[in-house]
């Protein structure tokens, strides 16, 4: 399901000293199949973009189509069907720790399929599913959210949004707070379910994740789109306007050629692709 | 959202937002006296209502509030009408027993008992726009410090005022923030599926769960984590304080407190004189 802003714009509290446009006249096209990472400043309209997606949030004005739903600023052109649509497009927000409540964490999991229409037995096998996939095996099924660890909330928290199996995910900084290990296993397990035809779109500061994980990147800057363009293209360009920063592997590989050793940039997207560019590369003559 | 907003302080530049917080004080405590002064009769205390409602939409239209929060107040007594009609029309009356509305079967309702219920409810609306007024033209901070200012009294008593007023400023701080999780976990919940309007009551309740026990745990980890944060700055209850900002009774104070004051000296009069203008005025026209 592609994803559509057609002209978009969104206005916290107009007619009040509180007003801010939050976005602007946004066009994006958001591909099926293709991760899209979204990047720029704190307030630069990331979030309030993300929310449009799931219709938490109805623009002032312009439209949002997700697949065949349309979120418009006019309400009648608004589709009906929210339920069919959230269950299509999952959102990881921010520090999803903070929305678990059930006494179990089986429970918890199987709140979001049974809101969706699941039975109760079904609901429970999609629940216990999804904590195998996130790592959480038997023994966490019946504890409680409250007892597990930062880390183990994180991921049953993230549980519970895939278990209604969404066919786009949205992730608002998914490893914001997380150990390295605990932040890598967490971007691992979202690789596979992009590999088994989920769209993802990744909110994030974290250039290393950007360059790593994203097909393209949507660049924002005071509620609008500034910028399309695969990562590997944006990170040759200037970033302090938008005050990003270089990713470590990039940075790293950009001094070697400064030093003069000739090596693919292509390949430069993680920490084994500087390896093999490097190997690769050879001194300029 | 909209909703939770009313009533939030909001920065305009208005001779309301201008007057010092212990002034409004005073005169929110006088001016809902007289909303709920007895009259001599029912047109007497609807015409007062109304010489109210006019001055609560000047301070509405001064203070540049929406006249719509107005009506979200009067939404939210729409039970209480409800529940106000029943009672009266259940106890028995022995006044204006001839003045019956309609009868339900034999059970006759009474004029008096509709009017009594619309009087408090006029009541309660005018109270809760007073109060509106008050909290949407005071910075919550220099709220506190009016409070402290009329609790500064009960110090020679042994009590720790300060400690009360920084509990509540702590209070009213935290206002905005747990509005922001609220939302914030509201959010992440509906795109569970939750549906906070709609559903039977059982689903309704479900969802309110799903929305309370974690807002429930974030303002607990809050709490500790500011007592923690106060504790590490050298936070002592007892301390002696010095105040940064100082509140100062202006000219512009003195004139609202004579003003409304002289208003509430003539509803005291009205209502303890059993004063009827419109008998008053009968009479005069007669003569």
């Amino acid at each position: 399901m592609p994803i559509e802003f057609e002209k978009v714009s969104f206005v916290y509290e107009p007619k009040s000293p509180f007003r801010h446009d939050a976005l602007r006249d946004i066009e994006l096209l958001i591909e099926e199949g293709v991760t899209t990472a979204i990047v720029g400043k704190t307030g630069s309209g990331k979030s309030t973009l993300i929310q449009h997606m799931n219709a938490l949030l109805n623009p002032t004005s312009g439209r949002v189509k997700v697949g065949d739903f349309v979120n418009s600023s006019v309400k009648k052109e608004r589709s009906k069907d929210l339920f069919s649509l959230r269950k299509k497009v999952g959102m990881v927000f921010q520090f999803p720790e903070y929305q678990l409540f059930e006494d179990t964490v089986e429970k918890d999991v199987a709140f979001g399929p049974r809101n969706f229409g699941a039975s109760k037995e079904e609901a429970l096998k999609m629940a216990h599913e999804a904590l195998l996939r996130v790592g959480l095996d038997e023994s966490f099924f019946t504890r409680s959210p409250f007892q597990l660890s930062g880390g183990e909330k994180r991921k049953a928290a993230i549980a519970g949004v895939l278990a209604t199996k969404p066919s786009i995910l949205v992730l608002d900084e998914p490893t914001s707070g997380l150990d390295p290990a605990s932040a890598e296993e967490t971007m691992l397990l979202f690789e596979e379910i992009k590999k088994e035809g989920t769209t993802l779109i990744l909110v994030t500061h974290d250039m290393d994740l950007v360059l790593r994980h994203a097909d393209k990147v949507v660049v924002m800057d005071e509620g609008k789109v500034v910028k399309v363009l695969p990562p590997e293209e944006l990170f040759q360009t200037d970033l302090s306007d938008y005050s990003l920063d270089m990713p470590k592997v990039y940075a790293f590989a950009r001094k070697l050629q400064e030093r003069g050793w000739q090596l693919d940039m292509k390949d430069v997207r993680d920490v084994p692709g500087l390896a093999k560019a490097i190997k690769n590369g050879r001194r300029a003559s | 959202m909209a909703s939770l907003s009313l009533g939030r302080y909001v920065p305009y530049r208005s001779p309301v937002h201008f007057l010092d917080p212990r002034t409004k004080l005073f005169c929110l405590v006088l001016l809902i006296v007289t909303v709920f002064l007895g009259y001599a009769n029912y047109s007497t205390t609807f015409l007062m209502a109304g010489v109210s409602l006019v001055l609560v939409l000047a301070f509405f239209l001064m203070t540049r509030m929406r006249f719509t929060a107005l009506l979200k107040s009067l939404k939210s007594l729409w039970f209480m009408l409800i529940f106000l009609l029943l009672i009266y029309a259940i106890m028995p009356r022995s006044d204006n027993l001839d003045w019956v509305a309609f009868f339900i079967g034999n059970y006759p309702i009474y004029w008096a008992s509709i009017l009594d219920a619309l009087k408090i409810l006029v009541r309660l609306m005018l109270m809760i726009a007073l109060s509106l007024i008050l909290t949407a033209s005071t910075k919550p901070l220099d709220l506190t410090a009016g409070f402290e200012w009329y609790l500064s009294p009960i110090r020679w008593l042994g009590v720790n005022t300060a400690a009360w007023s920084m509990v509540l400023s702590l209070a009213l701080r935290f206002i905005p923030t747990i509005l922001v999780d609220v939302e914030r976990i509201m959010k992440a919940q509906s795109s569970r599926g939750v549906d906070f309007q709609r559903g039977k009551l059982s689903v309704r309740a479900r969802a309110l769960v799903s929305l309370i026990v974690p807002l429930v745990v974030s303002s607990l980890m809050r709490s500790d984590e500011l007592a923690d944060a106060m504790e590490g700055r050298g936070y002592d209850p007892r301390a002696k304080r010095t105040r940064y900002r100082k509140l100062a009774f202006h000219w512009g104070d003195l004139i609202a407190v004579l003003l409304v004051g002289a208003f509430f000296g003539m509803c005291v009069a009205m209502s303890v004189l059993s004063f009827d203008p419109f008998l008053e005025w009968f009479q005069v026209a007669v003569r």
